[in-house]
């Protein structure tokens, strides 16, 4: 027993941690219950998607940057390959919706609240500086939200470090759009190629995608997996490819019900109003309004859909992490504290000016058939790509 | 007292019955402009009632409808984009043939946010003649607290051939027409329906609105009465006998033409569909509104508060 809790990691005994989880799983249930009785659905919808992304992130592992990481340094594709199936299952359930919502995609009209973002050298730019933050925070936004579930002593300051890097793409915006957005085209596949068209073209791209993943990874020893079936589904890590097709499904109904998801837009509302208060930001960032995305707006009510999901999110992740015996909260070191705060704030800086993460403007966009989501992907992993290689020769970062 | 006279006597009788009664009939065969939750679910598949939906939220169409509901997309369908105007003749006909809609057919709008931009609808299509043009009363809001049903499929419409008019300019005040009031040229009585805060100055417009008057305050001689008090707690408008009580306290009675406006018309039209459709009065609404008075060089300006814009 001693080295069970030993292997896992657990500073508390497995029955107080299993209440304990039981008790926050309940507590959502009965928000969720309470704000929905209250006449607030879309808040109580919220909360569900929140809670259930935040156990399939968890659950599964979906970190983009670790999936990349694992491949990259030891070619091991099945976390990208994960990816490649959020994507296609997301891709083929906005375009079952937008079939319903808008049946002629050519009439020149966007699908509401689709996150098709202006395709241009700003989000390239912003792309490759989000990319960076993954490399040096090492974690994306998302996977931060979830890890602090886990008790990673990291993500505090890089959250911390994303909104003050908010800060900073609020100070740069207005030149940045009047310079480089305003002029940029929203392109949105399906207007040019119909859905068919756009489906088959993304599908296609995406099992090219994969193909490469798989011809330049190594054979991995397959670790053996659990036969009991209650290890499988809380304590050992979930197939990314499951975890994958959780993800696009997810996306579909949220989309269908609220909006496409997104972990950045509360956390850039709430610098902004800190920063107004503060009143060293412009108080008006031109063109935001006309935009897709998520979309930073001054927040002045205590509740909003994206708060209740990535609050959901971190409450249900602490839950699973709990479960599995991976709730394993540390002290950071001083290194720790120096790359969260450093990569939080190109995290923070890339979401502002990209109008998302890896889960909005990447993830949500791809699947709505945006160019936005691929470009922004690709810079994204480049981004990473390049930070990785030069920051582990400087002796920066460390190595695999 | 003969038999004859008898007959002759139950004859009038039966005729002023008959007249009395036919006059009743006809008086309350006069539609309402409003209507119920209760009556549209009944008329949804009636063949002359076409439902339309005028949100401000986006998406909120999308996600669930009154079933058979087609779609206005208030910024883009029913103003001309880039000059600021309402849409053209052509631009609204090819619209309402789109829509499937004929001289004939009842014109149900709804919305969110209170059918405010149902209501700019409503002022839209009356403008472009259409006869039978009505609201859900209470809009999305009270249709969904009384648990009737939505629905996300699209409406299969067949488009119309319908031609419009001109846009009926006794319906819409310019600039002018206020001016001319201001300056007695003209007469009419002027209906602020912005809240208190705007009227008197303390606001040039309420959190958030981008479009904004560099003058704070109100047109000279305007009253004040707040869209909001035409609406009872569950969202629909109050009945004619409240509603007549309401603006007679205010001296609006429906004995001198009425001009209504806000800050960029959406709200003023609100109070012109409660003004002109429900209670019968002749109501311009001012749709240029505060942004356009406002900012305008050299009109008199009531300011009660005194606020200065930019100055400390």
């Amino acid at each position: 027993m001693t080295t069970l809790q030993s292997e896992t990691g657990a500073h508390i005994g497995a029955p107080l941690r299993f209440v304990f989880a039981a008790a926050l799983v309940l507590a959502l249930g009965v928000a969720a219950y309470g704000l929905h009785a209250g006449g607030k659905a879309p808040l109580a919808l919220s909360l569900l998607f929140g809670a259930a992304f935040g156990i399939v992130l968890q659950r599964a592992r979906f970190c983009f940057f670790c999936n990349f990481r694992d491949w990259f340094d030891a070619g091991d594709p099945r976390g990208l390959l994960g990816i490649v199936v959020a994507l296609a299952v997301g891709l083929i359930g906005y375009t079952l919706v937008f079939g319903s919502w808008l049946p002629d995609s050519s009439t020149g009209r966007l699908p509401p609240d689709a996150f098709i973002g202006p395709v241009g050298i700003a989000l390239v730019a912003a792309g490759l500086v989000f990319g960076a933050g993954m490399a040096i925070s090492g974690s994306c936004v998302s996977a931060h939200l979830y890890r602090l579930g886990e008790g990673s002593p990291t993500a505090p300051f890089a959250l911390i470090g994303t909104a003050f890097g908010f800060v900073l793409g609020f100070l740069t915006w207005n030149g940045i759009y009047l310079s480089f957005v305003s002029d940029a085209p929203s392109i949105w596949l399906p207007q040019s190629l119909g859905y068919a068209g756009a489906l088959l073209l993304a599908l296609g791209a995406l099992a090219v995608i994969a193909w490469i993943v798989v011809r330049l990874s190594r054979p991995q020893a397959e670790a053996a997996r659990a036969s009991d079936p209650w290890r499988a589904v809380f304590v050992e890590r979930w197939p990314a490819w499951i975890g994958g097709a959780m993800v696009g499904v997810l996306g579909t109904m949220a989309y269908l019900r609220v909006g496409p998801l997104g972990v950045t837009a509360e956390i850039g509302g709430r610098a902004r109003q800190a920063a107004n208060a503060l009143n060293v930001v412009p108080a008006r960032l031109e063109g935001l309004d006309t935009l897709r995305g998520c979309i930073t707006v001054v927040r002045d009510v205590l509740l909003t859909n994206n708060g209740v999901f990535i609050g959901a999110l971190m409450v249900a992740a602490f839950a699973a992490a709990l479960v599995a015996g991976q709730f394993r909260p540390a002290w950071p070191t001083g290194g720790q504290i120096l790359r969260g705060l450093t990569g939080g704030v190109l995290l923070g800086w890339g979401a502002m000016t990209g109008l998302g993460c890896t889960v909005g403007t990447f993830l949500s966009g791809t699947m709505a058939g945006a160019l936005s989501g691929w470009v922004y992907g690709a810079a994204i992993f480049a981004g990473t790509a390049a930070t990785l290689v030069v920051g582990r020769r400087l002796g920066a970062l460390p190595k695999p | 007292m003969s038999i004859k006279v008898a007959l002759w006597a139950a004859l009038a009788v039966a005729v002023g019955v008959a007249a009395a009664t036919s006059a009743q009939a006809q008086s309350s065969a006069k539609p309402s402009p409003l209507v119920t939750g209760e009556w549209l679910e009944k008329n949804l598949s009636a063949p002359k009632v076409r439902v339309i939906e005028v949100s401000v939220e986006p998406g909120v169409f999308e996600r669930g409808h009154i079933p058979g509901a087609q779609n206005i997309v208030w910024h883009t369908d029913l103003v001309d984009t880039v000059r600021r105007d309402i849409a053209s003749r052509d631009k609204f006909e090819a619209l309402s043939r789109k829509l499937g809609l004929e001289k004939d057919t009842t014109v149900v709008l709804y919305g969110d946010n209170n059918n405010w931009f149902a209501a700019w609808g409503a002022w839209i299509f009356k403008s472009y003649g259409f006869a039978d043009v009505r609201l859900l009363d209470g809009g999305r809001k009270k249709w969904e607290a009384d648990k009737r049903p939505f629905d996300t499929r699209v409406a299969a419409v067949e488009p119309s051939k319908i031609t419009l008019p001109e846009a009926n300019t006794k319906l819409r005040a310019r600039l002018g027409d206020v001016s001319d009031v201001v300056n007695k040229k003209a007469d009419a009585v002027v209906v602020d329906i912005r809240s208190p805060d705007e009227f008197s100055g303390k606001l040039f417009a309420p959190a958030g609105s981008q479009e904004l008057a560099v003058r704070a305050g109100h047109v000279p001689g305007a009253v004040n009465v707040p869209w909001v008090r035409a609406v009872a707690e569950d969202g629909t408008i109050k009945s004619v006998d409240e509603l007549k009580k309401l603006y007679a306290a205010a001296g609006i009675d429906g004995t001198k033409p009425i001009i209504v406006y806000c800050r960029i018309g959406e709200r003023s039209s609100h109070t012109w569909f409660v003004l002109s459709q429900v209670l019968g009065y002749d109501v311009r609404n001012y749709d240029g509104s505060w942004t356009e008075y406002g900012n305008t060089v050299g009109l008199p300006v009531v300011n009660v508060a005194g606020t200065v814009w930019g100055g400390k």
